[in-house]
């Protein structure tokens, strides 16, 4: 639809792709090839990263691993503030994960001129503007705290949906549904209206007048990274602790 | 732009196995280094604590020394003033007792020579007082 506007425009600085996508063909299924190739890249530079922060653990820690010693501790306060200091330490591989995938993703979208790389079809963008990538880690996160919370609490965690009263049990069961959709949505809407903004800006003033909506793109996709992480700690809390902190003292 | 397809279980595959290698090589050797540390560090606080509070507890052992050492040197720094003083005034007195005897002694001769000298001068007084009589009777004979 606003491709239509390439017409006008003789040098084709900037265009707009959306819904068109690289596919890959594997067997009978379709895989958007697009956002394997970037996600490859932001998994890439996390193994390196890591790889570079553990290769020589020293005492007094320099360089890039005091570099990815911050980025983890922060992970970790993430996960403790969210978790309690009992229970955070399992799920600090995961949210942690999170975090940094969606905020290397993000700033990689909004950092790197991905679109300057051809491909046969579509564009190379951040991961996280497809809804497949944001949707497969809502639905994880699912998973992660139904897992939790039947671990923790066994078969009683069904008691979340009745308690403090039975009337709220449709609205509970809709929660299962909401928290995904809210995820999955907030993640992508942002990162891929961000992307349209500054793609609509280029085209229309391609000097300047983009770069601060740019620095707000950068600020949103750090938010956004960490909105995701915290959220998924915290509905993993929730399962664990059950409404209100009664099922705390039922234990101790 | 909502076309779900074979991405988005693959995504959550690729995502999961990030998670699990990630765990290999930054979570657990990370977390394992800042918890050493944070065990090294707590170790050597520990350590230095209980090192000044040793080496406080020996210089107060020392003062407590130290205090007791100037007790002991004031102690007899005054008994060696009293026994000074002792001797100093037992030196007085048996000087002055000598002064005195001597005093009685010179006073004693010097009784000794004039009833000496009295006597003589009695002895004197008589050969005059008789020679006198003799010219007196002499003269008038």
């Amino acid at each position: 639809m606003l491709s239509g506007f390439n017409t006008f425009n003789t040098f084709t600085l900037a265009k707009l792709e959306v819904g068109q996508h690289f596919y890959w063909h594997i067997g009978n299924l379709k895989v958007h090839g697009q956002v394997f190739l970037t996600s490859w890249f932001v998994i890439g530079i996390l193994v390196i990263a890591s790889l570079a922060a553990t290769k020589n653990i020293q005492r007094i820690p320099s360089g890039i691993q005091n570099f990815m010693e911050y980025a983890l501790e922060f992970i970790r306060d993430l996960a403790k503030s969210q978790l309690g200091e009992k229970d955070y330490r399992p799920w600090v591989p995961f949210i942690g994960t999170l975090f940094l995938f969606i905020f290397v993703s993000n700033w990689s979208g909004a950092l790197l001129p991905w679109k300057l790389l051809k491909i046969p079809e579509g564009e190379l963008a951040a991961p996280t503007n497809d809804i497949n990538t944001t949707v497969a880690f809502a639905l994880l996160t699912s998973l992660a705290y139904f897992y939790a919370g039947f671990r923790k609490r066994g078969l009683g965690y069904f008691k979340k949906y009745v308690e403090p009263t039975p009337i709220l049990l449709p609205i509970a069961i809709l929660e299962d549904f909401t928290k995904p959709l809210s995820l999955s949505f907030r993640l992508f809407g942002n990162i891929l209206a961000d992307e349209l903004v500054v793609a609509v800006l280029v085209l229309l003033i391609p000097l300047f007048i983009p770069l601060p909506v740019m620095a707000l793109g950068l600020f949103t996709s750090a938010i956004q990274a960490l909105v995701f992480a915290t959220l998924a700690a915290a509905y993993i809390h929730e399962a664990m602790e059950g409404h209100g902190g009664d099922e705390h003292e039922e234990h101790s | 732009m909502f076309d779900f397809d074979a991405t988005l279980p693959l995504m959550a595959v690729q995502f999961l196995l990030l998670a699990v290698v990630l765990n290999a090589i930054f979570y657990k050797p990370l977390t394992k280094a800042i918890e050493d540390r944070e065990d090294y560090i707590r170790k050597t606080e520990n350590e230095a604590r209980d090192r000044l509070s040793k080496a406080e507890s020996l210089a107060k052992q020392y003062e407590e020394q130290l205090a007791e050492t100037r007790r002991q040197s004031q102690a007899i720094v005054a008994a060696a003033q009293a026994e000074a003083q002792k001797i100093s005034a037992q030196k007085i007195a048996e000087a002055q007792r000598e002064a005195q005897v001597k005093r009685e002694e010179a006073a004693k001769e010097i009784d000794q020579q004039k009833q000496t000298a009295m006597q003589s001068l009695e002895q004197q007084v008589d050969a005059l007082s008789r020679q006198i009589l003799d010219k007196l009777l002499v003269g008038s004979a």
